[in-house]
């Protein structure tokens, strides 16, 4: 891979050799690597160019597959890079020495695989271009938001567990590696770890900063997958809405984290001959934690469908469906085997148990991740809620371009992030050695396979999207058949009706007297009442209140809100004009009609608002706490790097001059 | 935005908002800024109000956010009476008309729903919840609520995050996958309350033609429906319509009818209220 020969020096030589070892001249393989993998990226973004050209129908969304590839994406990528944190802070946090070759490279995939979560999200969103409305106009109750500030805290976070060990290392190799470095990283080198000298005291400051960083590092990373979580569990659809899904979440990144982190150093392994530092035995300590979150991811997913399934409730009981035995159900057992069953027997069995059997599990896990995050968007997103049926989601050439892109973007990114830093913590590594007797590198063992092949998605059928032809709409004539003809006025020698009205004690009598054509009141026949409204356009329509019969004296009366049958009440202070109307039985008669203007000075509004949900005014307080808590970790962030860099400041090493 | 109450096809009935019709201004530089400076404002205002509005029925629905509701002159809800839907569609194809969308936006979408071995079709709008799910999900706020109860889209800030689409219960919500078929000349561009044309990447959802209400016209739905099945009501003043001008007592018909709400128990509180009955004979001589 290198110029440089292996060498069989003590381990402090040899980690420092090695660590250079990426800063050689590049071999062939490893500009063939950079050409095809730039390419598949550029291939990405040019799918992207197309998708924000032509709509995101291309990418194979419509109405019923709204949530699909790139949110699982998203959700794939941040969850991977949990390695980093798994590898690096609770390994630091419980002491396990043995972590000391892995960090680096750990640390550099969580940081490079979550700014490509993060830069997923674009691909996700309708209008890209208005991003910065997250910002400008965010709305503090969205899920979304929130997961703005996790991921970019937890971004920030990572950066700076990834630079912190960095001061010490590039202090090393700047002051007694010069001539290997070259003209630019020399420069870098010289300003990243300007004024560090390893002294006592500098060391017990970047001890302490990598100690609180990598103690917050881990309920931020628990923060991002559970808000990612909460983007789907804080809606009312089938198995989205979950309790589980929070630390459901959290396990899978987890997990899908340590299955990156093997491959990734496997594939670093192998690239650049790093058998001696890394051993057998760094791949079967990390399978046993593979195994670990393999198990629980297992029982998790058991626990999750249980109960929905068990109860039955019809929309959680499709989806199920759908999943178990459905059109899902072969990628979801797919799922079960690859990410359940295989990797447990690669670990449990002892001639498996090596850093092949590892990589080949981690190769397994790594995409069958994505699947399950696949079935967990698409299968509630394309069940229509009110029809029960299923549509389907169907890969197009964009999104599984844009998807490609995104796995071969972390092997091309590692690559040339660590053609600039070392791949290697130096420091940390020389560190242990000194404490500890340090144990003997096993033999070097066969190598495992890159990264990138590894990590590479498989078993997704790609269906070409169905021709979507923009149809223009058939302009059919609306039928407007609306308009109430005006009241007909009585006729000579017909019946006559008079209204009366009054508001008396807040509520409004109307009396109609009816006469007949004899001249006479003109009993049991029945008065409609009504009222006029202009809410619906002019002429004003008249809205039914009842009818009452007349009684002997051809009178009829109406209070409004008297009883059931009649609720109406004013609600609107003013006059308020209501009709009286009788029509006739016999043949060809018309309707006769009197209206009177009631003053009405007692109205209600006939509307309730909805009552408060009982905690609704926990949100407000929630906020708060949480904007304090974030302001409180970039704080304390903050600080640590102030300082280091102030622990360094004092120190002059005359010595570090750069040429 | 209030003025654009005209079908879209007519000319706007009164002058452009912002020009004073009786004087005619002299162009000036003066008059161009302070035309410019009013209408940046205006602008400026009537988004904080949106956001102030879905902030308040976010965080918590405060004394007075209760008092602005109760003070407010409308609350349109819609009654959709199934006894008499005939499942002809042609409520979605007014509204397909109106907005001028492609096909497959059915803003108002009839289904046929199974119920006992019988088959009968249910029209479903947007339902206007007086909690709307889809509100609160919105990262960006295009999503609010006006004080009359209308749950719009701002189509100028959607990023097309689809979170609403994940959010809301009754598949109210469409996007607007790639870009919208050419539509007629507009007399004004694109309001929330009128969001024709369509912006590709964003939401779009059922306004219940919140353009046309205060004009005191019908919904295309409304005024499209040959049965009268849909009726636009005002929970303030008590009253509804539908297409047949049929006019009734909105408290009125609602408790008679044993009216219900779709998904009552999820706590959304829909403005859109069902009359059962299938379409079907309830029994004999009914």
């Amino acid at each position: 891979m290198t110029t440089n020969a292996m060498t069989t020096n003590p381990m402090a030589t040899n980690v420092r050799e090695a660590a250079l070892r990426p800063f050689g001249k590049p071999s062939r393989l490893w500009w063939l690597a950079i050409v095809v993998l730039g390419a598949m990226v550029v291939g990405g973004i040019a799918a992207w160019v197309i998708q924000l050209r032509d709509g995101m129908g291309v990418a194979g969304y419509s109405d019923q597959a709204f949530w699909a590839i790139y949110i699982a994406d998203v959700i794939t990528f941040i969850g991977v890079s949990y390695g980093g944190a798994v590898v690096s802070a609770i390994l630091r946090l419980t002491g396990a020495t043995w972590r000391a070759p892995l960090v680096r490279l750990a640390e550099g995939t969580a940081v490079i695989t979550v700014l490509i979560g993060t830069a997923l999200i674009l691909p996700h969103l309708g209008r890209p271009e208005r991003v910065w409305e997250l910002l400008a106009h965010p709305n503090l109750s969205a899920p979304v938001f929130w997961d703005l500030v996790a991921v970019s805290t937890y971004t920030a976070a990572s950066i700076l567990f990834f630079t912190l060990p960095l001061v010490p290392d590039m202090a090393i190799l700047s002051a007694e590696h010069e001539a290997q470095l070259g003209r630019r990283r020399t420069t870098l080198y010289a300003f990243v770890s300007r004024g560090w000298t390893g002294a006592p005291r500098q060391r017990t400051v970047l001890a302490g900063a990598l100690g609180l960083v990598s103690v917050m590092i881990i309920p931020l990373a628990v923060s991002v997958h559970s808000v990612l979580s909460w983007a789907f569990a804080l809606v009312s659809g089938p198995w989205w809405h979950e309790s589980i899904w929070a630390p459901y979440f959290v396990v899978a990144a987890l997990y899908s984290g340590v299955a990156l982190v093997i491959l990734v150093v496997a594939g670093f392994r192998r690239g650049y001959h790093l058998e001696g530092l890394i051993t057998e035995r760094h791949f079967v300590r990390l399978g046993f934690l593979l195994a670990t979150l393999s198990a629980t991811y297992l029982y998790l997913t058991f626990a999750d469908i249980l109960p929905g399934a068990y109860v039955g409730e019809p929309s959680v009981a499709a989806v199920f469906t759908e999943l178990l035995t459905g059109h899902l159900a072969v990628y979801f057992w797919v799922f079960i085997v690859a990410a359940g069953v295989l990797p447990l027997l690669l670990v449990a069995m002892p001639w498996t148990r090596n850093a092949w059997g590892m990589v080949i599990a981690s190769a397994l896990v790594a995409p069958a991740m994505w699947v399950k995050r696949m079935l967990m968007v698409v299968d509630p997103s394309t069940y229509n809620n009110i029809s029960g049926t299923f549509s389907s989601y169907h890969f197009t050439w964009v999104s599984i371009t844009i998807t490609f892109a995104a796995v071969a973007a972390v092997p091309l990114l590692l690559m040339l992030l660590f053609r600039v830093v070392p791949l290697l913590s130096i420091d940390e590594i020389e560190e242990m050695e000194e404490t500890s007797t340090g144990h003997s590198p096993s033999e070097p063992s066969q190598s495992a396979g890159r990264a990138e092949s590894a990590v590479g998605m498989a078993g997704t059928s790609h269906r070409a999207a169905g021709t979507l032809g923009v149809l223009m709409i058939v302009a059919l004539l609306g039928l407007f058949g609306v308009g109430t003809a005006d009241p007909a006025q009585a006729a000579t020698g017909a019946p006559t009706i008079t209204i009366q009205g009054v508001e008396v004690g807040g509520k409004v009598q109307l009396t109609a007297t009816l006469t007949g054509a004899n001249g006479q009141p003109q009993a049991d026949s029945a008065v409609e009442f009504s009222f006029s409204t202009t809410e619906f356009g002019t002429p004003a329509r008249l809205v039914p209140l009842g009818s009452i019969n007349t009684d002997k004296t051809g009178v009829a009366k109406l209070t409004l809100g008297g009883d059931a049958d009649h609720m109406y009440l004013p609600t609107t202070v003013g006059p308020q004009e209501f009709v009286a109307t009788f029509t006739p039985t016999t043949a060809d008669a018309k309707p006769i009609s009197a209206s009177a203007t009631v003053n009405i000075t007692v109205a209600r509004s006939a509307y309730t608002p909805a009552p408060d949900k009982p905690l609704a005014g926990v949100g407000k307080g929630l906020v708060v706490a949480l904007f304090a808590i974030v302001a409180a970790v970039w704080f304390t962030m903050a600080t640590q790097v102030w300082r280091v860099r102030r622990a360094t400041r004092g120190v002059r090493k005359p010595t570090t001059s750069s040429a | 935005m209030q003025d654009r109450t005209t079908h879209p096809e007519e000319q706007p009935a009164g002058p452009p908002p912002g020009n004073d019709p009786d004087k005619p201004q002299a162009f000036s530089r003066r008059n161009l800024l302070a035309t410019l400076g009013v209408t940046a404002a205006g602008g400026a205002l009537a988004m904080v109000n949106y956001r102030d509005d879905a902030q308040a029925a976010t965080m918590s629905r405060t004394a007075s956010a209760i008092a602005d509701a109760k003070a407010a002159k409308h609350a349109w809800c819609m009654v959709i009476d199934l006894r008499v839907c005939d499942g002809c569609k042609l409520c979605t194809l007014s509204c397909q008309q109106r907005h001028q969308l492609p096909k497959e936006q059915t803003w108002i979408k009839v289904y046929p729903m199974e119920h006992e071995g019988q088959t009968f079709p249910m029209p479903v709008p947007c339902m206007m919840c007086e909690d709307p799910p889809c509100m609160y999900v919105c990262p960006v706020g295009s999503t609010f609520r006006t004080d009359e109860g209308l749950v719009l889209v701002d189509q100028d800030t959607c990023i097309g995050s689809r979170a609403c689409m994940a959010a809301c219960p009754y598949e109210a919500r469409y996007f607007n996958w790639k870009e919208p078929p050419p539509v007629k000349k507009m007399p004004l561009p694109p309001t929330p309350q009128m969001p024709v044309p369509q912006q590709k990447g964003t939401v779009g959802k059922c306004v219940y033609c919140a353009d046309r209400l205060p004009n005191g016209e019908l919904p295309a739905c409304v005024s499209g429906c040959p049965m009268g099945v849909i009726y636009i009501g005002d929970l303030v003043t008590d009253v509804a319509v539908n297409g047949l001008g049929e006019t009734v007592v909105l408290s009125e018909f609602l408790h008679k009818n044993d009216a219900v709400r779709y998904k009552e128990e999820l706590g959304t509180n829909p403005r859109c209220y069902y009359i059962a009955g299938h379409g079907q004979s309830l029994g004999a001589g009914s």
